[in-house]
């Protein structure tokens, strides 16, 4: 095994026919006969559906047909949006799906969409998080409905669901769930702490604003399946979701999961339903492509959430207790919240002596909530962080220090009282410390700043498989079901390369679909290099067992002599005796070819997470007078296990970093009272744009992963979540005022600099 | 993100498009930088588009004591123009850097920008500070309007259905005069949360103008322009309140004046 290629920064695979217009996206491909469907999208937050009227829509020339929830073949009964891509009798926010045109083009379609009249009945709207948790609280849904089993709260994050509910307390039915997490006696470990700081803060629904739309095409094949070509994250995820929806074997789905144009944790089984659903009443392929105001409306962005939350030190800096309640905002989504993840993660990479968090999930008539990159991390940090601080301040101790002195190591009790695996905080902390940003922050000028906040990502484990298919030229194939996002393909090929012994440009990468590809779970969780990828090591490495026990015959020496390197069998320590892997495929691809095809497959069931943290440092200037932040330099450490390709890595740190900046200063999904979207454009919703992301200096720091492929685990989340902590770090040094809102908009700033004693605080 | 059914027709010459303009639901097209978004949004849907865009409206050049830009002039065709180039006049291409990104300003105009008289926009505060006057033609004939009586509101100007803005009329400042542009910009739409534009002469005397801060821009004529705008009438919403506005167009106005009293030094 030659581990030259590991490490090396190398272009991505997939760039030249992204970078040129060659890649085929979901929208792009074409269909004989396709159709297109229009969605017409709730105006209100909360009504009974009185009637929808779509004769008007189907005078349109070119509208096939007018779809409502009764026309789709659903075969659940429950309340998430694969069971009920259209709303069947009660609308739960502004902006679901309540009918959808089917036409021969796309402006027949709009021009259908526009003149279906549905008849609302209005309900009054459940939009205020705190109002809905309260008992007698008006609820978000009416009707009951059987939940139908979705498990896509699983795909994101290794974390326990918290312990049995012990207390009793009142609350509204439109909390879905509460969470408890708890261990020793936080209160009385708050009571003797010499140090106690305490804060809420908030942070609003966040769009995950890719680039590509949403974006569905499904039809059937002649034999009855259903081929469902599509953006996705998970290709069985999706499949299993419309097995569900629409009661068919999971041999009459085929989902292709087509590369994406961004994602972020958005896309997941949304709007196949919707697509499949038409296809499905109408026997015609069908093809839906959000619009850009569609997406804002109608998907699933990161919940709004509040945090109360207090923790305490002693003297020395040693963090004693911690005590929150965690409120999120799960929307209408009644499967899953985050208020598992965010409470998990609320506790950072530290130890506590202590600990009492409570998360609530609760439903209101916004939204329907979906994953965003790290999902609950960024708002945890965003509170943890913020609150280290004024302890580190309050102690005079430097705030990087405090961290050092009560940051996990491997073997640590985390809050599920298991043990850490390996954790990279102290060398990623140590390392950052090492930054001349951080000691240039003792002499800056007025109103500027310098902060520092740390996050982390658990990381997240699921079985897979891959293959690796040597052909008659010497390349490789690598096989697997993974999607094409973030450049995972360049990662296989230097994975396989390496475990098999070949120069990584003669690997190519196919994104196999669900009827042919090999298993593979969601792409999320950052789970795909460390899991997957170590099943394309496994592969490659069963593909080399091959192509020895071959050379071994064709050379007559024992396999053990041999090594592969750059595609040439050769013997340990006499290179000259040596046969080429060409050679060898060649003499097993033909008729009475004499050795088995080299091809292996390998799998992964990684049980042990690999956690991986990130730390940021982030320079501004406020104008005292306008409000208005501006980020001059941020700087970010990540522990990534091991950089297969040093170029991929720091660019997910950049674009983690950049992401945080849009938390921290611009994003907002915003309504009305009456639960209507006021920033449902990019008019309206901003986000970081080039011109507003300074110089990103990326450190990257390597504590290896036992279970990865060659150390390897996944990076792609654990940037996003202390990069917000770290901007309202700085803001507090250059202005002296601790903002607990986010985004930090320059009329908030402005304000807070005016009352100039920060937000009203009560006790958690 | 498909408009609604529209005819297209291109104006060959101002008469052309003054018959075409008698259909009452037209509407006039010349960059297409507002227009074309609303369409396809569905917002404005007019039966009939006229293309106005070959008209020769188009160019920059100094006539005696005035500055005549055309009213199809682009954006990017005033950043380049050599006449903009001195301080009495820096307002102007100040403000146009901040427009939109390249593309909106290669095909963005002057006067279509002027038309649609977005309350955020930027350049209607440097013409009112620089005391332009607008040019307009209709089958009834030429009219010049001061630009502080052309904008009657929200999306709302003095003009009359068939009518179009033809030239940007700038009366050159005094020699030793200095001009300025300031904005904070909303994050998201890059328009406008305030403005301030600013003349500023040799004798000191200046004239202000806001934007973005009410249903349409305004002077600020009145003595003091801090207590102009503490009187103002500023419009609030839920990302920026009135009280911000206001408190921000009155640090804007300092700043604005400010800069462009620095660049009197500059003017020989």
């Amino acid at each position: 095994m030659s581990e030259a290629h590991i490490g090396v920064a190398r272009p991505r695979i997939d760039a030249p026919d992204k970078v040129t217009g060659a890649t085929k996206f979901g929208a792009d491909g074409y269909v004989h006969g396709l159709l297109h469907a229009r969605l017409v999208l709730s105006t209100e937050a909360h009504a009974r559906i009185r009637a929808i009227h779509g004769d008007d829509a189907l005078s349109v020339p070119g509208v096939v047909a007018v779809l409502t929830a009764a026309d789709l073949p659903t075969a659940t009964t429950g309340t998430d949006r694969a069971a009920e891509p259209l709303a069947r009798e009660e609308v739960v926010f502004a902006g679901q799906p309540v009918a959808m045109v089917v036409a021969e083009t796309e402006a027949a379609a709009e021009d259908g969409a526009e003149v279906v009249m549905v008849e609302l009945e209005t309900l009054p709207p459940v939009v205020d998080l705190e109002d809905a948790m309260r008992p007698g609280s008006a609820l978000a849904r009416l009707v009951e409905k059987a939940e139908g089993g979705s498990d896509l709260e699983s795909i994101h994050a290794g974390v326990d669901h918290g312990q049995e509910d012990a207390e009793q307390e009142q609350l509204s039915a439109n909390v879905l769930d509460r969470v408890q997490r708890k261990n020793g006696d936080a209160a009385a470990a708050l009571d003797a702490s010499e140090v106690v700081v305490f804060g809420t803060f908030r942070t609003p629904w966040v769009y995950q604003a890719y680039l590509e739309p949403q974006v569905a095409t499904t039809w059937l094949e002649p034999s009855g399946t259903l081929v469902v070509s599509t953006g996705t994250q998970g290709s069985f995820v999706s499949r299993k979701e419309l097995a569900r929806a629409f009661g068919l074997p999971l041999d009459r789905v085929r989902v292709v999961a087509e590369p994406l144009g961004g994602s972020f944790g958005g896309k997941l089984a949304l709007i196949e339903p919707l697509a499949a659903g038409a296809t499905l009443a109408l026997r015609r392929p069908v093809r839906l492509v959000l619009t850009r105001g569609e997406d804002f409306l109608a998907t699933n962005p990161a919940s709004a959430q509040v945090t109360h939350l207090r923790v305490g030190a002693r003297k020395d800096g040693t963090f004693t207790g911690i005590e929150a309640r965690m409120l999120v905002d799960r929307g209408t989504n009644a499967g899953w919240g985050v208020e598992g993840i965010t409470s998990s993660l609320l506790v950072g990479p530290y130890r506590w002596e202590a600990h009492d968090i409570v998360g609530y999930g609760i439903q209101t008539n916004r939204f329907t909530f979906g994953a965003y990159r790290a999902p609950g991390a960024p708002t945890a940090a965003f509170a943890l962080e913020s609150l280290l601080d004024e302890l580190a301040e309050k102690l005079g101790i430097d705030p990087i220090e405090i961290r050092l002195r009560n940051a996990v190591v491997e073997g640590d009790i985390g809050i599920s009282g298991n043990a850490y695996p390996t954790i990279g905080a102290v060398e990623v902390l140590e390392r950052i410390r090492e930054h001349p940003l951080w000691s240039a922050r003792a002499s800056l000028p007025e109103n500027e700043g310098i902060g520092f906040a740390a996050g982390y990502w658990p990381g997240g484990n699921e079985p897979a498989a891959a293959i690796c298919r040597v052909d008659t030229d010497g390349t490789m194939t690598v096989v697997t079901s993974s999607v094409d996002m973030s450049g995972v393909d360049t990662g296989f090929a230097v994975i396989a390369a390496a475990a098999f012994g070949l120069d990584p440009n003669k690997v190519r990468v196919v994104f196999a679909d669900t009827a042919t590809g090999p298993y593979s779970g969601a792409s999320g969780g950052s789970k795909v290099t460390y899991t997957v990828g170590k099943a394309v090591e496994g592969a490659a490495r069963a593909a080399r067992v091959k192509v020895l026990a071959a050379a071994s015959q064709e050379l007559e020496i024992a396999p053990d002599d041999l090594e592969v390197v750059d595609g040439v069998v050769r013997a340990i320590g006499a290179p000259d005796r040596s046969i080429t892997v060409e050679e060898i495929v060649g003499k097993a691809l033909r008729y009475g070819g004499r050795y088995e095809p080299i091809e292996g497959h390998g799998g992964s069931a990684q049980t042990r997470g690999a956690p991986s943290v990130a730390a940021h440092l982030s320079h501004v200037r406020v104008d005292r007078d306008t409000g208005e932040v501006e980020l001059l330099r941020h700087v970010i450490a990540q522990d990534v296990g091991r950089a297969l390709n040093p170029a991929l890595v720091e660019g997910q740190m950049r674009g983690g970093a950049a992401q945080g900046m849009g938390w921290a200063l611009f994003e907002r999904l915003d309504h009305d009272e009456d639960g209507r979207l006021l920033t449902g454009s990019f008019l309206d919703y901003a986000i970081p744009v080039a011109e507003r992301v300074p110089e990103i200096d990326t450190l990257i720091v390597e504590v290896p992963a036992p279970d990865g492929p060659f150390g390897a685990k996944g990076i792609g989340e654990a940037p996003v979540v202390g990069a917000a902590p770290a901007i309202s770090n700085a803001v507090a040094a250059a202005t002296g005022v601790r903002i607990h809102e986010l985004p930090m908009t320059p009329p908030r700033v402005w304000q807070a600099l005016r009352q100039d004693s920060g937000p009203t605080e009560t006790p958690a | 993100m498909i408009p609604a059914p529209v005819r297209y027709a291109r104006a060959t010459s101002l008469e052309h498009a003054f018959q075409l303009l008698a259909e009452p639901d037209s509407k006039i097209l010349a960059g297409g930088q507002s227009l074309i978004p609303v369409m396809k949004l569905r917002i404005a849907r007019p039966s009939l588009v006229v293309d106005i865009s070959q008209l020769e409206l188009r160019g920059i050049d100094v006539r005696g004591d005035e500055l005549h830009v055309g009213a199809l002039t682009t954006w990017d065709e005033l950043l380049d123009a050599r006449e903009l180039e001195r301080p009495a006049l820096a307002a102007i291409g100040e403000c146009v850097r901040g427009i939109g990104d390249l593309q909106v300003r290669n095909r963005g105009t002057v006067g279509g920008s002027l038309a649609h008289a977005d309350p955020a926009s930027d350049m209607p505060a440097v013409l009112l500070a620089l005391g332009a006057t607008l040019q307009l033609r209709s089958p009834e004939g030429e009219r010049d309007l001061r630009v502080a009586e052309f904008f009657a509101g929200p999306f709302t100007t003095a003009l009359s259905a068939q009518e179009l803005i033809t030239h940007i009329v700038v009366p050159l400042p005094a020699p030793g005069s200095g001009s300025a542009y300031v904005s904070v910009e909303h994050p998201a739409s890059g328009f406008a949360l305030a403005g301030a534009a600013a003349l500023v002469g040799r004798d000191g005397v200046s004239r202000v103008a806001v934007t973005g801060v009410a249903g349409q821009p305004s002077l600020l004529v009145s003595g003091d322009p801090h207590e102009a705008l503490e009187a103002a009438e500023i419009f609030g919403d839920r990302f920026a309140s009135a009280e911000y506005r206001r408190e921000l167009a009155s640090v804007l106005v300092r700043r604005a004046v400010e800069r462009a009293a620095e660049r009197t030094k500059g003017d020989a």
